[in-house]
């Protein structure tokens, strides 16, 4: 590993935060804008522990409830649930594809948007099907499309860490 | 397959998710008058910086939008200004045309022009009046400031107007004084001149000086008497036969025209306009009675 290799995976997390905070509003309907915050957690995921997953999906979660404090503390359960089962599935199906990892980033958006309406309770059965069967699987497919175009442009950033796995890249 | 298995997670990991777990379902049921507070802390602390940088970009995108209403705004105000002293200049004829209309006393009525975007709109064009209302072949067209050109043919709600730059546009014209009597015709020369009238037919004897407001002469029954047709700028160079021919510049160039008058009543032999219109102005006029 090359000494730069240190800083390189904090900056482009650091990028994702910035561009959660700054690009994400100007790019369309919130609802469908990709969740770079929730990426960016995804994408430590497949370097990291699922306890640690576990830990950092509770601290994004908990700090994006202190933005919409009405549902305060769904988003912390469901992106420590994420996270930890992002990351266990990953040590699960040892998947280093593209396409898969396109679905785990669809699929964990989907599923914290899924775990933040059951527990905050606060919509009508019309509107969280609404949510969940159009604008959720929306944002999951603008996230994961950003998650590939990351993957594809830091590749070889993003090697996993953890001892055993094989290398990360973008082909099969 | 457990999850806590050692094979996939550890028993810390376990421990550590369980703990996050537990701590997000105490956080579900914290009391609104706990969870406040700590939302509120957690945004002045900890995501103080990130709001700070969504704030200025929300900012920057608003002054961009505002930016570009503005540059809008003053384009707009632009064109408006733009089209200021041409609706100013519009304004003036209409009022001079009412006020035209009250000397002329009655019979004429009045038509717009029908501008057409050919170049040669101005020796010819339409106006939007015709045999309904009272217009007749051959019918002087004025405007306040002075003679247009006359009718040329006639339909049911329209006419054509030949203007006094056609090339086979003829008036008997006359000093305003008296002194002088010629024929008004297009230069029709190419170059700066080409749109300026011409004296003709001036006897050799007779000089006119510049400034000179030539006006209809009422001979041939075609135009009444004293409806002005141009100021004398200067002799022409050409020489035609035993007279005199001199540069005219018209009193009215039908390019700028919106509105025109046609006279409709044939007036009575003898009557005069001269007092109706606008006397022409010119910076070289002398006012002097040309020498007999």
């Amino acid at each position: 590993m090359r000494k730069t290799d240190r800083y390189r995976y904090p900056f482009m997390m650091t990028l994702l935060v910035v561009l959660h905070f700054t690009v994400r509003s100007h790019l369309g309907d919130d609802r469908v804008a990709p969740d770079f915050l929730l990426l960016a957690l995804l994408l430590y995921t497949i370097r990291a522990e699922p306890g640690k997953s576990a830990a950092a999906g509770f601290i994004i979660g908990l700090l994006r409830d202190a933005l919409t404090p009405v549902s305060f503390g769904a988003g912390a359960l469901a992106h420590t649930l994420v996270g930890f089962f992002s990351s266990w599935a990953k040590a699960v199906f040892f998947a280093e594809h593209v396409f898969v990892r396109g679905c785990l980033f669809f699929a964990g958006t989907w599923l914290r948007n899924l775990i933040v309406l059951l527990v905050s309770g606060k919509l009508q059965s019309t509107q969280v099907a609404w949510e969940l069967l159009v604008w959720s699987p929306l944002q999951g497919l603008s996230t994961a499309l950003v998650g590939i175009v990351v993957l594809w442009f830091f590749r070889g950033w993003l090697s996993p860490r953890r001892p055993g796995a094989p290398t990360l890249g973008v082909s099969a | 397959m457990g999850i806590g298995t050692d094979r996939y997670a550890s028993r810390g990991d376990t421990l550590l998710f369980l703990a996050c777990v537990g701590l997000s379902i105490a956080a579900l049921s914290l009391p609104p008058q706990w969870r406040d507070p700590l939302a509120q802390g957690l945004q002045q602390s900890v995501l103080a910086p990130f709001i700070f940088l969504q704030r200025q970009t929300e900012l920057l995108a608003a002054a961009r939008t505002r930016y570009d209403n503005v540059v809008a705004q003053r384009d707009s105000a632009a064109l408006a200004a733009a089209f200021l002293p041409e609706l100013r200049n519009e304004n003036n004829r209409l009022r001079g045309l009412l006020g035209l209309s009250a000397r002329l006393g009655g019979g004429y009525v009045s038509a717009e022009i029908l501008h057409q975007p050919e170049p040669t709109n101005p020796l010819s064009f339409v106006v939007s009046a015709g045999r309904r209302e009272g217009v007749r072949r051959l019918a002087a067209v004025v405007s306040p400031e002075g003679l247009v050109g006359l009718v040329a043919s006639v339909g049911e709600h329209s006419s054509v107007v030949l203007s006094w730059a056609h090339p086979e546009f003829r008036a008997s014209a006359i000093a305003q004084d008296g002194s002088v009597v010629g024929i008004a015709a297009p230069h029709g020369a190419d170059g700066p001149n080409v749109w300026l009238l011409e004296l003709q037919g001036v006897l050799y004897r007779r000089q006119v000086l510049p400034g000179t407001v030539i006006v209809t002469s009422g001979l041939g029954g075609v135009f009444p008497r004293g409806i002005p047709i141009g100021v004398v700028l200067e002799p022409s160079s050409e020489e035609k036969g035993w007279g005199r021919t001199y540069l005219v510049r018209p009193a009215v160039h039908p390019a700028a025209l919106s509105h025109v008058m046609i006279l409709t009543t044939p007036r009575p032999p003898g009557a005069d306009l001269r007092n109706a219109f606008t006397t022409p102005q010119d910076s070289g006029a002398t006012g002097e009675v040309p020498p007999e």
